[in-house]
């Protein structure tokens, strides 16, 4: 009965019990700034030389590719999509979490988002990165990339606007374009405050320039906030709009198993759940390594890993109706495809697909799997380990196509393996840069929650 | 009628109830005239009518499941409502009967000689699929989707209604029933879609089918819930208690849902016109030629088109006069919707698919089962206090204010 009474008190005063041993405006600004003010300790130097020593790999490896050709991978004929696409949409999902958070759960008034927020948009961005790199090197000739874009040219020559791909170009560019703008606009006041504390020349002057003459008036502050309510409203449809574009990349194929209507929907899912757990795996670290445990807070994660839940339940809904539909539409191909995704030779990748996806994010019904930081560790990455097994599935369709005589097994090369690593090393480099020299919360938000904030703080009525 | 704001409790509402059950009752007779004209097109439109109603009473309940679930409080006004809302259900387990009757002429796949080898007219996809199609397992399903709503609005009620005189707090006791809830409704939901209605046309099939018909489900019942709020308004009932804040919130989730409907239906269609598929297609096909284009359009003009542009602006979603002309509309316009799913799945005497046709027995069992399900909704509702008179967030629900 006393955990009922204390988990109803919670409830009742949950925007004062977020943030743990009773923050002020003067500790939050201390705490976040103190990361980017301070040299960083040698554990962010051990990170970072190998977050860049894998970005070099992946440099060079990108580099021998252009060299040799999309050869050196293991595509062969059926499978002429193979890891590069399984990556990309694989990172852009992990994109999506950021701007869920940043924009949706702000139109939700879900107050819990703002310790978080700041870092998942981060993370967004450079997951973007990290996807667009995949389409531009499976192209091949990738100095004719170029002609994706419908560029006036001598040649008369314009892209194909049914295709998917194009739209791909399109859908994601627009994506990155808002992610960095709503980004941006989100960081100018707390740049403010790093430059206003600022005390060498470098810093002065950067954080100077980007915080674009920000004083804190009461006009800016007006102009701000509804500069990042419309921001949060144009992200939002983008948040359902990009993937389920990615989604089309394989529906609007007859390929059985790829041509399924449910694809946008399930593809949106999918993407936040893998992006939320992202989002966990990097704030449990960071939390860790900053000591922002008050910040990053156990009442933030339970709230991440309900999100999870519910994602990790749709996508579990998404996998039962392509079975169920495949076998009531009583076409033999659709019925081949997904029996032998369950049972044919990528079984293995099928299993742990479900086993991460639906079966591990089930845990967090209970209050003590919730709430246990190392079983969110393991559950964030082991979902993680399946959305990236989803994509394989999917992809892997491909290597039994109508004529069994041209079936072949997809079996990665050093290529297709570093290549992939390499883009997490490029990730961290960029996310280790992010942590270093910005403030990785929201301070002017957080501030925004606290008790101090409420007008009637301290007052008697 | 006397509503008692010390209370929230409306005295003598008799009225209203009787002229619905009368109305209910009437029209559910002349019905029964549309069945002697045409029983085919009757029990088509009939269907329509029942799956538009008992898509109310879910939204509600689907409305009722979200609020225990995400803690939420600005709801908690309107919760008494939904609740009631989802408590019709004994209501559409009664009306189901003529689709019981109906069912040789509604669903194609219920012929014996279809599923039969020796037969001319055997139809060797269906064949594919008798382990799912049979009389047997849809009586059954059909059981356990009606068993699992009455439980669950029945409940959601009770506990509710308890409180009132209790005043216990059961924010936990809500919690434990809406999880499974939520699952359970999630998966009767899309299975009673694809029963009820896909199977209509046993041949086509869609993934998404479950999702669109659940995005329409909470439509509705937003459209009920705000129509009724603005009625209730009207007669100086729950003044103070639900404010503007309120409507506006309600409207942002229909407009939200005007797009997420929209979403579904548009994947529905882009993908398969995309892909062009025979097997597929041919669902759309006949809702384009053959006079069905005009509700095609309307339903895009007027399901998505016109409340999107309506609705996008915050001035908007707190115009009273505009919210109560916009949830009419779009309460017709979920007719349209389910109406164009049904209606064109019926066959003339030579196999062909039926035209469109829209007469006076069309808006017989509509006026018909709508005037039951709101008789029994009244009664219900009007018999204890309509809001929680004693839920611990009420207060702050009074209160709150959209930042």
């Amino acid at each position: 009965m006393s955990s009922n009474n204390k988990d109803l008190t919670d409830l009742k005063f949950q925007d004062e019990l977020l943030f743990a041993g009773n923050p002020t405006f003067g500790s939050v600004t201390e705490d976040v700034s103190k990361v980017v003010e301070t040299k960083p300790g040698q554990l962010w130097y051990v990170l970072f030389g190998i977050s860049v020593s894998l970005t070099l790999m992946l440099f060079s490896m990108i580099g021998y590719l252009f060299w040799e050709g999309t050869g050196i991978w293991g595509l062969n004929n059926p499978v002429g999509w193979g890891w590069a696409i399984v990556n990309f949409v694989f990172w852009v999902g992990i994109g999506h979490a950021g701007t869920l958070i940043s924009a949706v759960l702000f139109l939700l008034r879900q107050r819990w988002r703002t310790s978080i927020n700041r870092f998942a948009e981060a993370m967004t961005i450079f997951a973007v990165i990290c996807a667009l790199l995949f389409p531009t090197i499976h192209v091949g000739r990738v100095w004719l990339l170029y002609w994706v874009l419908p560029l006036p040219n001598q040649m008369e020559m314009w892209p194909n606007f049914r295709s998917p791909l194009l739209w791909d170009t399109f859908a994601v560019g627009t994506y990155f374009t808002c992610s960095l703008l709503f980004w941006y606009v989100g960081l100018i006041p707390d740049l403010a405050t790093l430059r206003d504390r600022a005390k060498d020349k470098w810093g002065k002057l950067l954080y100077g320039i980007f915080s674009l003459g920000w004083r804190g008036g009461n006009r800016q502050w007006q102009h701000y906030e509804l500069a990042y309510l419309v921001l949060a409203g144009i992200s939002t449809p983008l948040v359902l709009s990009v993937h389920s574009i990615v989604s089309t990349d394989f529906a609007t194929s007859l390929v059985p198993g790829w041509h399924t209507t449910i694809f946008p929907p399930y593809f949106v899912a999918g993407a936040i759940f893998s992006g939320f757990a992202m989002v966990m795996t990097l704030a449990l670290i960071a939390r860790k390594v900053y000591n922002l445990e008050h910040i990053f807070t156990p009442k933030v994660l339970e709230r991440m890993s309900w999100v999870m839940l519910l994602t990790g339940s749709m996508v579990g809904y998404a996998y039962s109706m392509e079975f169920f539909i495949a076998w009531y539409s009583g076409n033999e191909y659709e019925r081949f495809a997904f029996i032998n995704r369950a049972f044919g030779p990528y079984a293995w990748a099928y299993w742990i697909m479900i086993t991460c996806n639906v079966i591990s994010p089930q845990l967090f019904w209970f209050k003590k799997f919730r709430t246990s930081i190392p079983i969110l560790f393991i559950i964030s990455i082991v979902v993680n380990i399946g959305m990236w097994f989803e994509r394989f599935v999917i992809v892997m369709t491909l290597s039994r196509d109508y004529l069994p005589s041209s079936w072949d097994y997809y079996s990665p090369t050093i290529y297709d393996i570093g290549i992939f690593i390499g883009s997490f090393g490029l990730l961290f480099t960029l996310f280790l840069l992010f942590l270093r020299f910005l403030p990785m919360v929201a301070m002017a938000e957080v501030k925004g929650v606290l008790p101090e904030a409420d007008p009637h703080h301290g007052g008697s009525h | 009628m006397n509503y008692d704001a010390n209370t929230y409790t409306i005295k003598d509402s008799g009225k209203i109830g009787t002229i619905a059950l009368v109305l209910g009752v009437v029209f559910l007779g002349i019905s029964v005239l549309g069945y002697m004209n045409d029983s085919a097109h009757f029990f088509l439109n009939y269907l329509t009518a029942y799956i538009f109603w008992i898509s109310i009473a879910l939204g509600g309940m689907f409305i009722t499941l979200l609020h225990h679930l995400t803690n939420a409080t600005w709801s908690t006004v309107i919760r008494r409502i939904t609740e009631n809302m989802a408590a019709t259900m004994p209501v559409f387990v009664i009306l189901f009967i003529p689709v019981v009757f109906g069912l040789h002429e509604l669903y194609h796949w219920s012929h014996a000689e279809v599923m039969d080898p020796s037969s001319p007219s055997f139809d060797a996809l269906l064949h594919e699929k008798k382990g799912y199609l049979n009389e047997t397992f849809f009586f059954i399903r059909t059981f356990f989707y009606l068993a699992v709503w009455t439980f669950f609005g029945y409940m959601l009620r009770k506990i509710s209604v308890e409180q009132d005189s209790s005043g216990k707090d059961y924010k936990l006791t809500y919690k434990k029933l809406s999880a499974p809830g939520m699952i359970l409704f999630a998966l009767t939901t899309t299975f009673a879609s694809f029963d009820w209605m896909m199977s209509l046309d046993p041949h086509w099939f869609s993934t998404i089918f479950g999702v669109y018909f659940f995005s329409g489900i909470f439509l509705s019942g937003l459209t009920f819930l705000l129509i009724l709020l603005i009625y209730m308004k009207s007669q100086n009932i729950l003044q103070n208690v639900v404010t503007i804040e309120h409507y506006q919130d309600i409207a942002k989730f229909m407009f939200a849902f005007i797009i997420f409907w929209s979403y579904m239906a548009g994947s529905q269609y882009f993908l398969i016109w995309y892909a062009n598929l025979p097997e597929e297609n041919y669902w759309f096909l006949y809702r384009w030629g053959n006079t069905w284009e005009s509700v095609s359009m309307l339903l895009i003009f007027g399901h998505f088109v016109f409340p999107f542009l309506t609705l996008i602006t915050r001035a908007a979603k707190r115009n009273i006069k505009l919210l109560l002309f916009m949830s009419v509309w779009i309460f017709c316009m979920r007719f349209v919707d389910f109406y164009w799913i049904i209606m064109p799945t019926g066959m003339n005497e030579d196999g062909s698919r039926v035209a469109f046709d829209f007469n006076m027995y069309d808006i017989a069992p509509i006026i018909g089962i709508g005037g039951i399900f709101f008789w029994f909704f009244w009664k219900q509702f009007t018999a204890n206090a309509i809001v929680p008179v004693k839920d611990p967030s009420l207060n702050e629900s009074m209160k709150f204010q959209n930042t």
